[in-house]
């Protein structure tokens, strides 16, 4: 067998030994259905208020029938997930600038995780933010691109809001989690989080286009499956956040 | 009385109409137009980046009179912050009488209204700069009695209004006749144009005080003009007999566009001052398919410098361009109007709608390709048609 075949094989090995170890270390992952660890899943829907319109519902809710919110982030907070194992190998994510908006605008990433920034509009733009540990503003000519390490997670409280300085509609959060258990939601408004230590948890929810805010405390149990539906309205309006 | 062809009921009705349809607006998250029907539905632009707040909606243009959390403001020299109960504002070079008033004086002269749609010389330069537009009820004292009283020398050919917010200027830079100075934002206007009875020391945006970054505590308004002429933060104004050769007025708001001379082009640079003829296709809504087709309507705004509109015509695809309705209400010389076209049924798949405006000089608002359009280098005055995608095929 030629050695380029060998390669990805030994790779392979080494993830599998890798992750075994980790089980037996008890330190669950995202998607582990181990029978001491619990689920957690739910929706998140917005209820409209014909007198607090939201004039930007338009681009989240899909369906004003059921009311399905995209686009939020949803995470567990508790004191157990503090310390919680490193990602082995740290994501690597994309955000591209087409048709003067960053694509996508909400991202949810691990501490340790980069995101490259590229830009595929026939115009110049920039990806710039003062948040963070590590502030950048870096011009990004057409076809450009830019990696950023996201080193520190903030949670919900303190994500990375990023601009263009020359196209001020143009806005992009990046949530960083120290965990695995977080997530933005699609159309349908969904989320789940498997393999769940048990305990006593805060479960989140922001919308950062939105400003809507949302959080409830939750009990897990081991082996306990979770449904929590997230309804938010107006009433969850938190100025200040964007 | 501050608009020739209004009364001073008009002017109050055009508020109550435009306070109406913010109401409606408001009570609808559909956001109605007027004529809009309740079961219309949105039918989103593919074209299009995403609106956010600080900038016009148009997808959702709704009001009359443009809200605060959709006005746009630029400045070039900062944001200086005006204390009301320190400020003056001082009439000073060639007059026979300066003054120095503060704001109490100018709010105890004659109150008078003014309604006007205020558009960036630059909006529309890139779809992600649509929205640099709003439509307003200024308050305040009309500038031409006030200039009068203090009496302008025959000598003056410019009034120049100078604003509280300054910078660092570099001219000649990289070489060895480079100079650096500071300077505060101006801009001029000829005496002529300056007297006015449109022009107006403004204090209050539809009757709340103008925010700090529209430019309070006062602010010159000139009907019919770009942005960059309503001077904001207004601290003094200076009569005097040369040209003004500010940032603001010789070098920079400068339209660079050639102009062809039998086979030949040749560039000219002008001055970015009046609006120009342009309309847009804010809104397209329709209903469920009937047959396969899908019934569908187009709303938009047309506006200008107060030149008489003629009409505004709707193409789709490359269709005959059909006429639109303009609403005869809410009116005001200098403020958009709204219109709206039944286009009919369309076939549930992927159209382009295109919106052009004639004035009754006989101006027609030129496409991107058209020569006063594709011969600009500069991006200023960006009048062309905007074409809008859309997609009506069932999800």
């Amino acid at each position: 067998m030629p050695a380029y075949c060998l390669r990805p094989l030994a790779a392979t090995l080494l993830l599998l030994a890798l992750t075994s170890v980790r089980l037996s270390a008890a330190e669950p992952v995202a998607g582990d259905v181990s029978a001491d660890l619990a689920t957690i899943s739910g929706t998140v829907t917005y209820i409209a208020d014909p007198k607090r319109p939201w004039r930007y519902s338009r681009y989240y809710v899909k369906s004003r029938k059921d009311g399905a919110l995209a686009e939020a982030v949803v995470c567990l907070k508790g004191r157990s997930l503090k310390g919680y194992a490193k990602s082995e190998k740290p994501g690597q994510h994309k955000v591209d600038q087409e048709n003067f908006r960053f694509v996508p605008e909400t991202l949810a990433i691990r501490a340790g995780d980069t995101v490259l920034f590229t830009n595929s509009d026939g115009a110049v733009h920039n990806v710039m933010t003062g948040d963070g540990i590590d502030p950048f503003n870096v011009n990004m000519a057409q076809g450009g691109r830019h990696e950023v390490l996201f080193r520190r997670a903030g949670g919900t409280r303190r994500p990375i809001r990023i601009g263009c300085v020359f196209h001020s509609a143009m806005r992009c959060w990046v949530y960083v989690f120290d965990h695995p258990f977080f997530a933005v939601t699609g159309e349908d408004g969904t989320f789940r989080f498997a393999g769940v230590p048990p305990g006593e948890y805060e479960l989140q929810m922001v919308h950062p286009a939105g400003d809507l805010v949302w959080s409830r405390d939750v009990t897990l149990t081991a082996g306990g499956q979770l449904e929590v539906d997230i309804p938010v309205s107006p009433d969850q309006l938190e100025k200040g956040t964007r | 009385m501050t608009d020739a062809s209004l009364s001073r009921r008009d002017i109050l009705r055009s508020g109550t109409i435009a306070a109406g349809l913010g109401w409606l607006g408001f009570l609808d998250p559909t956001f109605t137009f007027a004529a809009q029907g309740d079961d219309e539905e949105l039918v989103p632009f593919l074209n299009m980046p995403r609106s956010r707040p600080g900038i016009l909606d148009w997808e959702t243009l709704d009001s009359w009179l443009t809200p605060d959390d959709q006005v746009f403001s630029v400045s070039h020299y900062g944001n200086p912050k005006v204390d009301p109960d320190e400020y003056r504002l001082e009439i000073t070079g060639l007059v026979d009488r300066p003054v120095s008033l503060t704001l109490d004086d100018i709010r105890a002269m004659p109150k008078v209204d003014q309604l006007m749609t205020l558009e960036c010389a630059g909006n529309g330069a890139s779809k992600g700069f649509m929205g640099a537009i709003y439509n307003s009820r200024w308050t305040g004292t009309p500038l031409a009695p006030l200039l009068k009283e203090c009496g302008v020398k025959d000598e003056a050919i410019e009034a120049v209004f100078i604003g509280t917010d300054r910078k660092e200027e570099t001219l000649r830079k990289g070489t060895k006749r480079e100079t650096t100075f500071e300077v505060p934002f101006g801009r001029s206007l000829p005496v002529e144009d300056a007297m006015q009875p449109e022009l107006l020391l403004a204090y209050e945006r539809n009757g709340e005080p103008i925010r700090p970054e529209n430019g309070a505590p006062l602010r010159l308004i000139v009907p019919g003009c770009y942005g960059i002429a309503n001077v904001k933060w207004l601290k003094r104004i200076e009569l005097r007999d040369r040209r003004y050769m500010g940032r603001y007025m010789a070098r920079d708001y400068v339209t660079v566009r050639a102009e062809r001379r039998g086979d030949e082009v040749e560039f000219v640079e002008t001055s970015v001052l009046k609006m120009n003829l342009k309309s847009i296709v804010a809104r397209v809504t329709r209903l469920p398919a009937v047959d396969g087709m899908v019934p569908v309507k187009a709303y938009g705004a047309v506006w200008n410098d107060g030149t008489p509109i003629e009409r505004v015509e709707v193409r789709v695809d490359d269709g005959e361009w059909q006429p639109a309705t303009i609403d005869a209400e809410p009116y005001s010389k200098y403020c958009w109007r709204f219109f709206s076209i039944d286009l009919g049924k369309l076939s549930p798949e992927k159209h382009t709608l295109v919106s052009r405006a004639i004035d009754a000089d006989g101006r027609i608002q030129p496409t991107a390709e058209d020569d006063e359009i594709a011969l600009k280098r500069t991006y200023w005055e960006a009048y062309q048609q905007w074409p809008r995608e859309i997609d009506l095929s069932e999800a």
